[in-house]
Parts: C-alpha cells; structure tokens; sequence
C-alpha cells in the first residue's frame, strides 16, 4: 500500500488472488466457444459486472488507467 | 436573429386567448406594438436594465424585477409569446422552476393547466427495462410544489406577460428589434427597429436573453465551447382519441422506430409530445413530413388510432457553453441567460429550466446594485454560481446523449451490455441514461456562500405555521422580505436584540424567529420579542435548510438558495454573511 496516497488503493504489484490459474483457466473457459462478437460481447458485460463489484469509483478510474500504460 | 417581414406589422388585436385549435397548431396571443418617445423625439434613451429577448428566461427576470419594484426594459422582436410557427418548445417544468413561478404569482395558473406527471418508465424492445417515482425520492415532497408540471412554453410565457402587465416597472416593448449594436467611446448603443421607425438606446446593465443563436456572441467576440453530434430527433406534438397514462414513458430501443428511441410525454390541452430519434444524419425535411409523421405515429400507437397532429419539427442537437456568463461592453456590462449562456439537448429537461433560475439568480442581485444596497461585486457571483451550473447541464446532457446515440463499435457494444444486463440486475438500471432530471444545480464554488459551507443548495418552499395557526410558506416570507435576505433564527438571546435591530433598521436583512409562540414558555426562558415569529413543529424548515442537528440560524437569499447557517447565533459570521451578500469579498470586508 502507498502511505502517502489519499485513498487506499490495491497496489497492482502485489498479487490479490487467491488462486490466478484458476481464474485464468475460468475467464478462457468462458470465452471457449464464443465467436469473436460473442467474446466482445462478454467481455463488456463482465467490465461492467466487475465495475459493480468494486464499487469504488477511484479504484475504478486507477483501473481504466493502468489497462492503458 | 429572426427576420421579420414589414407585413408582422399590420394592426394587432389584443387578445388574451391561447385557446388550442385542433389539427393545426395553437392561436397564440397578440400585443400591441410599442413605440417609444424616441423614435418621434430622436432622444437617445439610457436604461438602467435592458433586456434583449421575450422568450421564458428574459420574461422570467423582467417579471423578477417587476415584483422587487425595480424598472427595466425588455425588447422583443415579435408581438407574441412563443415562436410563430414553432409554438411548442419545453414542456417540462421543475419543482424549482414552479417554486419560482410561484414566488412571482402564477403557480396556480400553471397547475391548473398543466399536467403532474412523477412515474417515468424505460423500455427496450418490448421489455420495461426500470421505472421511477420521483414521489417516492429524496426530498421532492418537502415542498409544496411538486416534482414536475408539464405545460407548453408559451403558456408559462404568457402568464409571465401578464403578470409583468399586472406589477408594472417592467415595460415590455413587442415589435421592437434589435437591429444593430455599437460600442464607441466606451458607452454600448442599440440601433432598436419598431414599425414605426427606429431609435436608439443604451443601457448600464444589459441582459441578453436572445436565445441560441446569440447576436451579442458575434457583437461582443464572445469565446465559447461548442459540441455537435449527428444525432436527429422528430418532434411531433399530436392529440390522440385514445389515453395513454401519465407517466413518462422512453424507449432506448423502439421496435416501432427501427429500435431507434422514442420519448412519449403528455402536456395541457390533451396534447402528447412523441420524439422520434432517426437515423444519423438523416434529411430533415423527409423525416419531418406528414406521411412519415403518420406513418411512425401508426406504428407506435395502432393504424386505429385517430391522431391530430398539432405541431412536427425537426432537431439536431447540440451543446454550447459560454466561457464566461458575462462580458464589459464599454462602460456596460452583459448578461447572458437561458440560452444565450448555454444551449444543451433537451434530455432530462435541463434547457428552459436552467434558464429560468439564471433570471432568479441574476435578478434580485440586479435589483441590489441598482437599489443601492450591493456594489457592483455582487455581480460577479451571477458567473461563479450560474457558470458552474451551466458546465453541469451541458455535462450531464452530453453523457445522455452519448448513451442515446452511442459511436459504432465497441460504445455500442457497451451500451447492448448495459441493457441486456439492465433486464435482469438490479445494479445495472443505474447505467441506462435516457436522461438525468434537472435539479436546482448546488453551487460550490460562490464567493458569496459561507465558506463553512461545502455549498450552497436551493432551500424547497416548504411549510409552517404563522403563529395563528394558518400554513404558511418560504415564498410567502421571500415575497415580504422584498430582496433581501431572511435570516430565520430558531435561538435569539436578548444580548443580540440591538445588532439585529440595527440591520433591520438599515434595511440590510428581514429576520423572521422560527419558535413557540410568544407568552407559552415561561417569562425566564422566553426569548427575545419579536413582531415576526412562525411555527416549524415538524422540523420542515429545518431539514430544508440541511441542519443535521438542532437548528440555531439560517441565512436564506431571495432566490431561495443557503447562504450561510449555524448552530448559535453569533453576530460577527452572521455580519460577514451579510455583508458578502452586498458584495464583499469573501474575507467579508464591509461594502
């Protein structure tokens, strides 16, 4: 965690996952099948599923902003 | 600005009437030109307030000022309210807009016109995709207004004319247009055409309410941020032999419109509002025809269906935003209000509305300076506080319209997602934007709140108790504070009776005791004497002004709007209050 930072957020660094392969075989196996429209699709659904569970807005921003770098 | 043909000029009747004449449009109302003195006389005239514009904002801040004895002048190009041939614009008017039409003495002829509506609903496809009760949110039913009336523009239009008629101090010159404007040696000139010749005139406030495509823009080389979409809507106001319910229903995805959306709103005369979105880019004209009309109408409400259709047109969005709400013309300053400030798409009614409390906002400041009881200073809190809220409107309606109207590829992708998940999840309706209401926007940012307030939010007319029992409400207690502000006190000790006395004799603060009535509590604990003392037994005032905890004292400016508030009465903050309210800086230096 960043002590300076205003809010607390997860630093990407540290692993938060319980089980990584586990959920990266789950995230492929839900795609197995799909067309490419399909997958697409998905995969914006689950953005906004996710964006939900978090909930936190500056998480969500720290988000958008890592996927970029 | 609109060219008017010589013929406009023919004999007027005066006739009050807007009655709604089936199939083909309203008759609106005609007034008699006015010819000044000056177009004989050739007399340059000079007005304190000038107002450039008929439309519902300039009327609204004409009105204003007419109800706080203050003169102004308001031109307007034609003799009616309304645009000829465009007779319908918004329809739906705010809890804040009625409590200021309330303030200025027409509610009643609005609601008893209008049309309550507080349920929305939302479809896609055939699936209602989550529905509303504005009822059943937050704060609405503080107020003795309710959420929202729908009503034709000219209507409202109209009993502003009236009412202005009705106070005087306002003149309202119809058939008088604006043909030129000039700045030289400091001093701002209008060339003023009227159908018996011109004359000139100038001006030392000068507030233009000309609407979305400004003259005053190119005069003045006003700098603005400008947004255009290819997103095309078809209005079409018609009147059904069929009900349907009084709700606001919207489609983002119509299958009667190619899966385009559709908006479906009822106001006065029986008369529903349906907005086709088209397809992007699309001809206007084409869409905008009778066979297409029909044909669309058809498809939504059965081939059986009689229509009437009252009024088509055609629109093209787009949002603009002054970069400042004011601009020096020489010596002269301008305003700029409703949509000559800002131009936003209609969603969620953030257009008329808006403009409507810039009036309220602009007015009783106005009437300060021009009064004496404010300097000049005051004005700059118009732009502070009006500027942030029209930054807000233009944001918030532009993520509408990015909802509506979604780029090919993967927005459109995201906004299929939020609707398939719409249908089944609770959490994701909050993402389905077919337009945010508006709202009295809060200001944070204003050199005249408290700066232990974190902002300064719209206080509802909400009721009491005068001490004989009868209901009274705030707009009663704005209206007899007459422009300046009210302080409620819910504690007075006898030790601050001589301050507030000294305000009350300088004319700086109407000051109303929110408490028992005098002689119940016992003389020990009775506090000071006051002539004006009201009732608050459910704590309405109270929670309107955000107290959390027991109230202690409340600055209310006559827009209605929190100025400062506390817990004990303590007379230095309230005299800085005060004081910024009569534009001093915010470290409250006395004016």
């Amino acid at each position: 965690m960043k002590p300076k930072s205003p809010v607390a957020l997860p630093d990407p660094v540290i692993p938060s996952l319980a089980d990584p392969d586990g959920f990266y075989e789950a995230l492929l196996d839900a795609h197995s099948g799909l067309s490419h429209d399909e997958s697409v699709a998905y995969n914006a659904r689950l953005v906004l599923i996710l964006a939900h569970q978090i909930g936190r807005q500056e998480v969500l921003m720290q988000s958008l902003a890592l996927a970029k770098a | 600005m609109k060219k008017t043909k010589s013929s406009q000029y023919a004999a007027v009747q005066h006739t009050n009437g807007y009655e709604f004449s089936q199939g083909s449009g309203y008759t609106l109302p005609e007034y008699d030109a006015v010819i000044p003195d000056a177009v004989k006389s050739g007399e340059i005239e000079h007005h304190r307030i000038l107002i450039v514009g008929g439309g519902l904002t300039g009327l609204t801040l004409a009105c204003s000022l007419a109800q706080l004895g203050v003169k102004c002048v308001l031109l307007d190009e034609d003799n009616t309210v309304g645009v000829k041939g465009a007779s319908s614009r918004g329809i739906c008017y705010t809890q804040k807009s009625l409590e200021i039409f309330d303030k200025l003495g027409i509610y009643e002829r609005i609601q008893a016109k209008g049309i309550q509506w507080s349920v929305g609903r939302t479809f896609a496809g055939q699936d209602e995709v989550y529905n509303f009760d504005l009822k059943a949110q937050g704060n609405f039913s503080l107020s003795e207004q309710p959420a929202f009336i729908n009503i034709q523009q000219f209507y409202n239009e109209g009993f502003l004319a009236e009412r202005i008629f009705e106070l005087g101090h306002a003149q309202i010159r119809w058939n008088n247009r604006v043909t030129a404007f000039s700045i030289e040696n400091q001093v701002a000139t209008f060339s003023i055409a009227t159908p018996e010749g011109e004359y000139k005139a100038t001006a030392d406030f000068i507030v233009d309410a000309t609407g979305s495509r400004s003259p005053f823009h190119d005069w003045l080389k006003i700098e603005k941020t400008i947004k255009k979409g290819d997103d095309r809507w078809c209005i079409a106001d018609v009147r059904f032999n069929t009900h349907p319910p009084k709700e606001r229903h919207t489609w983002i995805e119509a299958p009667f419109n190619d899966n385009r959306a559709v908006w479906q709103h009822l106001m006065a005369d029986d008369v529903w509002r349906i907005d086709y979105q088209m397809a992007p880019d699309a001809d206007p004209a084409y869409v905008s025809s009778e066979t297409q009309v029909r044909e669309r109408l058809a498809k939504q409400f059965g081939a059986e269906t009689k229509v009437d259709i009252v009024w088509v047109g055609p629109y093209a969005y787009r949002s603009e935003c002054v970069n400042a709400m004011a601009a020096p013309a020489g010596k002269s300053e301008v305003f700029f209000i409703g949509d000559s400030a800002k131009v936003v798409s209609p969603f969620g009614a953030r257009g008329g509305n808006t403009g409507i409390a810039d009036a309220d906002n602009l007015a009783w400041k106005l009437a300060a300076v021009v009064q004496g009881r404010a300097s000049r200073e005051l004005l700059q809190s118009y732009h502070a506080e009006r500027h942030e809220a029209a930054k807000t409107n233009v944001q918030v309606t532009n993520r509408t319209a990015r909802f509506l109207r979604p780029a090919e590829g993967i927005e459109r992708i995201f906004r299929d997602a939020t609707i398939h998940l719409a249908k089944k999840h609770l959490f994701a309706r909050s993402l389905v934007n077919t337009g945010r209401m508006a709202v009295a926007n809060p200001y944070s940012r204003s050199p005249i709140t408290a700066p232990d307030l974190p902002q300064s939010h719209s206080v509802q007319n909400v009721s009491f108790q005068w001490g004989n029992q009868h209901i009274g409400h705030l707009n009663d207690l704005l209206r007899w504070a007459d422009g300046l502000p009210l302080l409620l006190l819910w504690h007075a000790p006898q030790s601050h009776m001589a301050s507030l006395r000294k305000w009350a004799r300088a004319g700086r603060v109407r000051t109303v005791y929110v408490g028992e009535p005098m002689g119940t509590l016992p003389a020990s604990a009775q506090p000071a004497r006051f002539k004006e003392t009201i009732q608050d037994p459910d704590g309405r005032i109270a929670k309107a002004c955000g107290f959390a905890s027991a109230a202690g004292w409340a600055l209310i400016r006559p827009d209605s709007y929190l100025a400062a508030r506390g817990a004990g009465l303590d007379i230095p903050t309230v005299a800085l209050a005060l004081a910024r309210l009569q534009g001093a800086s915010r470290s409250g230096a006395p004016v």
